[in-house]
């Protein structure tokens, strides 16, 4: 082994990077990025799961256990009637609901059983988590109090809890198993597609097609084409082989599971055609992957709920595609909602809407890029 | 080689990549089935002035009329055909997909393609191995596969970037043969070169030079102008003389 053999090895990739100012840009800056997001996602939340709590105790101690659920970190309490309480977790306003009985008082007082009612949405574990948690560290705080008071027999509380979606019988698998059915297609389909036109800029050949009858839009048609075949077959095959052999929960109908995929594809086919305007080496191509994959997926609502990022970071993850695919996914699979849902159909609207637009912001890069 | 019929007509055409100047009023007319070989160092807008022909490259000043129509127009393209310099191939195809691909972005499918596939597999001698993936065939196989499929289509004006390189000289000359018979058959060929025999087979030759045409006519003018035995020769000075 030469020292001088490897040092001129060393230095040739120095002067590579040196001559290649946006891996360097990446390799410095996307980490930043990333951890950022992830500092913002989950330390600089102003959004704790809201949670509403209707108080119909006849006696105290209600008012006592509804102060230390006010007290807790973990939820955003407010106190309203029963009818509200219903309505805003219908529409996603809150987290969940609970519901402190008329004979609270009563029965602890006689060394009986407490039974709060807690309400949970259930759809997103994230959510659910610290709603449970701050009941049990409220619940504590109920039995310290009332042992400091010296009652001789403390109460057993033992709150019965109902999902609106889902359930305890759910495991974490089937709350990410729809979001990541289209994760996997979106990603899948990206990568390939921007390869494919990188290499069909790099070969010639894109210039070639240009030289020929062929109109921009002929080509953009073809490619959406070609890759949807590979695509929808993919879809089906991820979406049949997460429900009948992963066993993945499933309430709603698995066609609409599919054509949500193929519309998170079709954006992925026009992302890749689009990006690859600004990427001339296939290494270029895949360092897409960390700058405008990595943060969609994190932004997106498939881990960190995008009802708890911090307000500007909402309005990143409004605009992002796959939030959006991700959001119809989970109201398909978890809430069982279908074509005669507005959310869905929002959903539905939204990422064909981004489709469409990529459609054209991918016909309009090949214009530029042969002027 | 006058008259209506100009295949190609170029009026003072530049054009400059940021600070390089490729075409610096470039004119140039080609008349309908001529072989016009285009000559000039590398960097002297050869390929730019090509380019320009299928709208690749758009002019800053002047204009280009390619088979009686004004560029931007699209409809030229149907009967224009273009071979780049680099062999532009779909790497993972075999020769056969190749050429029915870009007979098909020509309207060409099926039966129709079958036998303009066949007669260009057999002008490029690669009959044999039409069922080879590109990405096996010699550097030379490619160019004639190139070749293939910029007159797949039987295009009425042939733009060929240096078509030989890489060709080996008994191929060359028969490619030159039936160059030669296509034009006599009313297509117009223009080639950029620098192999001078190549030369010598052309009707008429420009000198392109600094993005400009220094000077133009057959081979023999040319010779006798610079008072040279070589068409070599007659370049060399031609181009010393304008600078």
């Amino acid at each position: 082994m030469s020292l001088r053999r490897s040092a001129a090895v060393a230095r040739r990739i120095l002067q590579q990077f040196r001559h290649d100012r946006r891996t360097l840009v990446l390799l410095f800056v996307a980490p930043l990025v990333i951890l950022g997001l992830f500092y913002f996602l989950i330390r600089g939340g102003s959004g704790v799961p809201g949670v509403d709590v209707v108080d119909l105790d006849q006696g105290p101690l209600g008012s006592v256990l509804t102060t230390h659920l006010q007290a807790s970190t973990q939820i955003e309490v407010s106190t309203t009637s029963l009818a509200q309480a219903r309505s805003d977790l219908a529409a996603d306003r809150v987290a969940a609901y609970v519901v402190l009985p008329t004979d609270l008082t009563a029965s602890a007082s006689g060394g009986g059983v407490v039974a709060p009612e807690v309400h949970l949405e259930g759809t997103q574990p994230g959510l659910t988590q610290p709603v449970l948690a701050a009941l049990d560290q409220s619940e504590a705080g109920l039995l310290g109090s009332l042992g400091a008071q010296g009652g001789a027999h403390l109460p057993a509380i033992r709150p019965s809890v109902t999902y609106l979606h889902g359930g305890a019988g759910l495991d974490t698998l089937d709350y990410f198993g729809g979001a990541f059915v289209g994760l996997v297609v979106f990603f899948l389909v990206f990568v390939v597609t921007i390869i494919a036109f990188l290499r069909e800029r790099s070969q010639g050949t894109l210039e070639r097609l240009m030289a020929s009858p062929l109109r921009r839009a002929d080509i953009v048609a073809g490619y959406m084409a070609g890759f949807m075949v590979v695509a929808a077959l993919q879809a089906v095959e991820v979406a049949l082989f997460t429900l009948y052999a992963l066993h993945v929960h499933d309430q709603g109908n698995v066609a609409l599971v599919v054509l949500m995929t193929l519309l998170l594809a079709l954006v992925a086919v026009n992302l890749g055609i689009f990006l690859s305007m600004f990427a001339t080496t296939e290494f270029q191509a895949v360092q897409f992957i960390p700058l405008a994959i990595v943060p969609q997926v994190l932004l997106s609502g498939i881990v960190f709920p995008v009802s708890t990022e911090p307000g500007w970071l909402q309005a990143v993850s409004n605009v992002l595609p796959l939030t959006y695919g991700v959001d119809g996914l989970r109201d398909v699979m978890l809430e069982g909602l279908g074509l005669t849902s507005g959310a869905v159909l929002l959903d539905l609207g939204v990422v064909a809407a981004f489709a469409a637009a990529l459609v054209v912001a991918a016909t309009a890069t090949l214009r530029r890029r042969t002027g | 080689m006058s008259g209506a019929g100009a295949a190609v007509e170029v009026d003072g055409l530049s054009k400059s990549f940021g600070s390089v100047l490729a075409l610096d009023g470039a004119s140039l007319r080609v008349g309908s089935g001529e072989i016009y070989g285009l000559l000039g160092p590398n960097g002297a807008g050869k390929t730019t002035l090509i380019r320009s022909l299928v709208g690749l490259v758009t002019g800053d000043r002047g204009s280009v009329e390619v088979l009686g129509r004004r560029l931007p127009d699209r409809s030229a393209l149907a009967e224009i055909g273009y071979m780049p310099q680099a062999p532009a191939l779909y790497a993972d195809l075999t020769v056969e997909e190749n050429l029915a691909f870009f007979a098909a972005i020509h309207d060409l499918e099926g039966g129709r393609a079958r036998p303009r596939i066949a007669e260009a597999l057999q002008l490029v001698d690669l009959a044999g191995r039409r069922r080879s993936v590109v990405a096996t065939l010699s550097g030379g196989m490619r160019q004639r596969l190139s070749l293939a499929c910029a007159l797949v289509h039987r295009p009425r004006l042939l733009l060929l970037d240096e078509p030989t390189v890489g060709v080996d000289p008994q191929l060359r000359a028969e490619l030159w043969r039936r160059f030669s018979e296509m034009s006599e058959q009313g297509v117009t060929i223009l080639v950029s070169s620098h192999v001078m025999d190549e030369a010598e087979r052309c009707g008429r030759l420009g000198l392109l030079r600094f993005g400009r045409l220094l000077a133009e006519g057959t081979a023999d003018e040319l010779r006798r102008r610079a008072g040279v035995e070589r068409l070599e020769d007659a370049f060399l000075a031609l181009s010393e003389g304008e600078r």
